[in-house]
């Protein structure tokens, strides 16, 4: 009777409420070990991959806080091929946002590891001075540029009437340097190469942090994923290279962050979870 | 937080930071009597920084009639509705900064604008506030009918809150000129700068996903130059230098002498806290109550001094070097009937009359053999 009674409570946690729905968790990510990774968030392989449902908190860590929560939870699932580490995320969003301009945010997901493993972990938020962590951040304005949007402000603001750009001056020959150069002039970020000012080859970005304020691009890019918005909610893989703890013990720690373009959220304003064990799995 | 003096509020506030003033501080007068809102200023500005693919909207500098006008629509009426009452007493401000009044979980109290707010740059234009007509109108003086023109660049704030607000602390005051700028290798578009910011000037550039701002022409600046909306302003409204603590001002500094000594230059919005460093000497023809609200309570003091200065001649004399020289005038004297401007050194830069001189020209000129037109 207590046995029964002890089961039935497990699988009431089990069946955590989600964006309306009642679905199955795992206690912990199971990254569960296949031959070859699915380049899209989409493909059937993800049938097969365990579903952690991760309840997001509120940044209320630091300023500038979010005070009212949006995203609630956030759907992970993971693969691994040995070399690299898939991570499956979506969550329930009524609002597809992937259009950056004044007042108007994107969508977007990151996941986090500590950069160094063992069981005295760094800060779920951004890592601390000294115990750095690394993220893999996926924007959906990004995705929608690698998806074929122009890099134009008519794809943002299809009725703009522009009469001249120093750049479209008729003495410079369309596609030479010069013409290059005097564009680069007027959009300074891209001159300086800031990543987030594109060009962008890929929907996802590799960071460092070594706490809240101190997120600094990582040196190269190695992560890839793949975004697609469909029935009111984000699906998005990130796929990067296996974290070493990960695959030296089998174990480690992940967190994640959602962003919600349509609630002004960007930068600390966001949804986060705290760490969440991850394993590998052999497959089956 | 941090306690902070800010001497335009003659107390101490809070601030993000510590207090760190540069070593130097930018700082310019803006003459609002001369002002025609030609807007040369902004399109020299415009020409020289914000051409490009998601600068369109972008206006640096730009010049707006008050009370009506805005850029963007409401920016200074939205913040003061929110902060609540802003009283003085005396010198001495009563009421609570941008940064007192932050609420829970934020650095500053902001707000952030539309994207529409930012398509009617010219909303307002010359639309006078006053008497309601019901009659029709006739002339009387002095004309119940007013509005003035306000020329707006960042105001490269002591206490910026474009700076306080960045969490990733993407933007700095330089050490050596007190210009505020926008790390454009750091800046990764989180626009909390754009909310902070109360005078709205900074921009969101949706092509390069970072926010930009005026850099006071800082290029310039390095070189001894004016910056290019002053060098090309045709009213001469404008003068820029650097501006001392009050306990420190110098008589032949012109910015000090004209805010700290004359006190014919008052601060836009001193009440919000941030100590803003573009003085403006208030439109003589405006009701009190509207210019206390937005430049202090200096306002009968400076109109007053403004209005006796063709009876003072070094005021008047300080006035006629705006716009006279393509470079930084960060000293001057008087001498008769001359206005000289000098280097720091104190080698003489230009020598302005205080009255042009007059010349009579006949009507026909026999050299050319054409008939003059009278074109002031």
């Amino acid at each position: 009777m207590r046995l029964s009674v002890l089961s039935a409570a497990i699988g009431c946690l089990a069946l955590l409420s989600c964006g309306g729905r009642h679905e199955k968790t795992t206690p912990e990510i199971v990254a569960r070990g296949v031959a070859t990774l699915p380049g899209d968030p989409e493909d059937r392989i993800w049938e097969k991959a365990p579903v952690h449902v991760a309840t997001l908190l509120l940044q209320d860590m630091v300023e500038p806080r979010l005070l009212e929560a949006s995203t609630t939870h956030v759907r992970i699932q993971a693969l691994a091929d040995g070399s690299r580490l898939a991570i499956r995320m979506s969550w329930d969003d009524s609002t597809r946002s992937d259009l950056l301009a004044p007042g108007k945010f994107g969508d977007a997901c990151a996941v986090q590891f500590p950069v160094e493993g063992g069981a005295d972990l760094p800060a779920p938020q951004m890592g601390e001075e000294g115990r750095p962590v690394e993220i893999a951040f996926w924007s959906a304005a990004w995705q929608a540029l690698v998806d074929g949007r122009p890099r134009d402000i008519h794809a943002i603001y299809p009725g703009a009437k522009v009469d001249h750009y120093p750049y479209e001056a008729g003495s410079l020959e369309p596609g030479s340097s010069e013409q290059t150069a005097m564009e680069s002039r007027y959009a300074p970020a891209r001159a300086v190469g800031n990543p987030v000012a594109g060009p962008h080859d890929r929907p996802v970005q590799d960071l460092l942090a070594a706490g809240p304020g101190t997120l600094t691009p990582a040196e190269r890019t190695l992560s890839d994923g793949k975004g697609r918005f469909a029935s009111a909610s984000w699906v998005v893989l990130v796929s990067r290279p296996l974290p070493a703890t990960l695959a030296h013990t089998g174990r480690a720690q992940a967190a994640f962050a959602v962003w919600e373009g349509g609630n002004r959220e960007a930068g600390a304003r966001k949804m986060r979870t705290g760490w969440i064990p991850i394993s590998l799995e052999e497959g089956r | 937080m941090a306690l902070v003096h800010n001497w335009q509020l003659d107390r101490a506030m809070s601030y993000w930071y510590p207090e760190s003033r540069p070593k130097k501080q930018f700082a310019a007068v803006f003459d609002t009597n001369k002002c025609i809102a030609c807007q040369t200023c902004t399109l020299a500005c415009k020409t020289t920084w914000t051409s490009g693919q998601g600068q369109e909207y972008m206006l640096w500098n730009n010049v707006e009639s008050k009370p009506y006008g805005f850029y963007p629509l409401g920016w200074d009426v939205q913040l003061l509705e929110r902060l609540g009452g802003q009283s003085w007493s005396g010198r001495h401000y009563e009421g609570r900064t941008i940064f007192e009044a932050a609420g829970a979980g934020e650095r500053v109290l902001g707000w952030r604008p539309d994207e529409l707010d930012y398509a009617y740059p010219n909303v307002g234009e010359d639309d006078s506030a006053g008497a309601e007509l019901q009659t029709g109108a006739f002339m009387e003086l002095p004309h119940t009918k007013w509005f003035f023109y306000l020329a707006r660049i960042c105001n490269h704030c002591t206490y910026p809150a474009c700076l306080a607000s960045c969490p990733r602390s993407s933007i700095y005051k330089r050490q050596e000129d007190g210009v505020v700028l926008i790390d454009q290798s750091r800046c990764r578009g989180y626009q909390e700068c754009v909310r902070a910011c109360p005078y709205k000037k900074t921009f969101f550039n949706p092509m390069t996903s970072t926010s930009e701002k005026c850099i006071g022409c800082f290029p310039k600046i390095e070189m001894g130059q004016q910056p290019q909306c002053f060098v090309n302003c045709i009213g001469k409204i404008r003068h820029v230098g650097w501006i001392s603590r009050p306990e420190d001002a110098r008589p032949d500094n012109p910015v000090d002498y004209l805010v700290h000594i004359r006190k014919v230059a008052l601060p836009l919005y001193p009440q919000w806290g941030l100590e803003p460093n573009v003085y403006y000497i208030p439109p003589v023809h405006v009701p009190r109550s509207f210019l206390r609200m937005m430049f202090g309570p200096g306002v009968d003091h400076a109109i007053e001094s403004y209005r006796k200065a063709p009876d003072d001649p070094d005021l008047v004399g300080l006035l006629s070097l705006f716009g006279s020289s393509p470079q930084i005038v960060p000293r001057w004297k008087r001498l008769g009937d001359s206005v000289i401007g000098l280097t720091e050194a104190g080698a003489e830069i230009l020598r302005v009359p205080m009255k042009e001189p007059v010349h009579i020209r006949k009507a026909f000129d026999l050299a050319a053999g054409v008939t003059r037109t009278n074109t002031p």
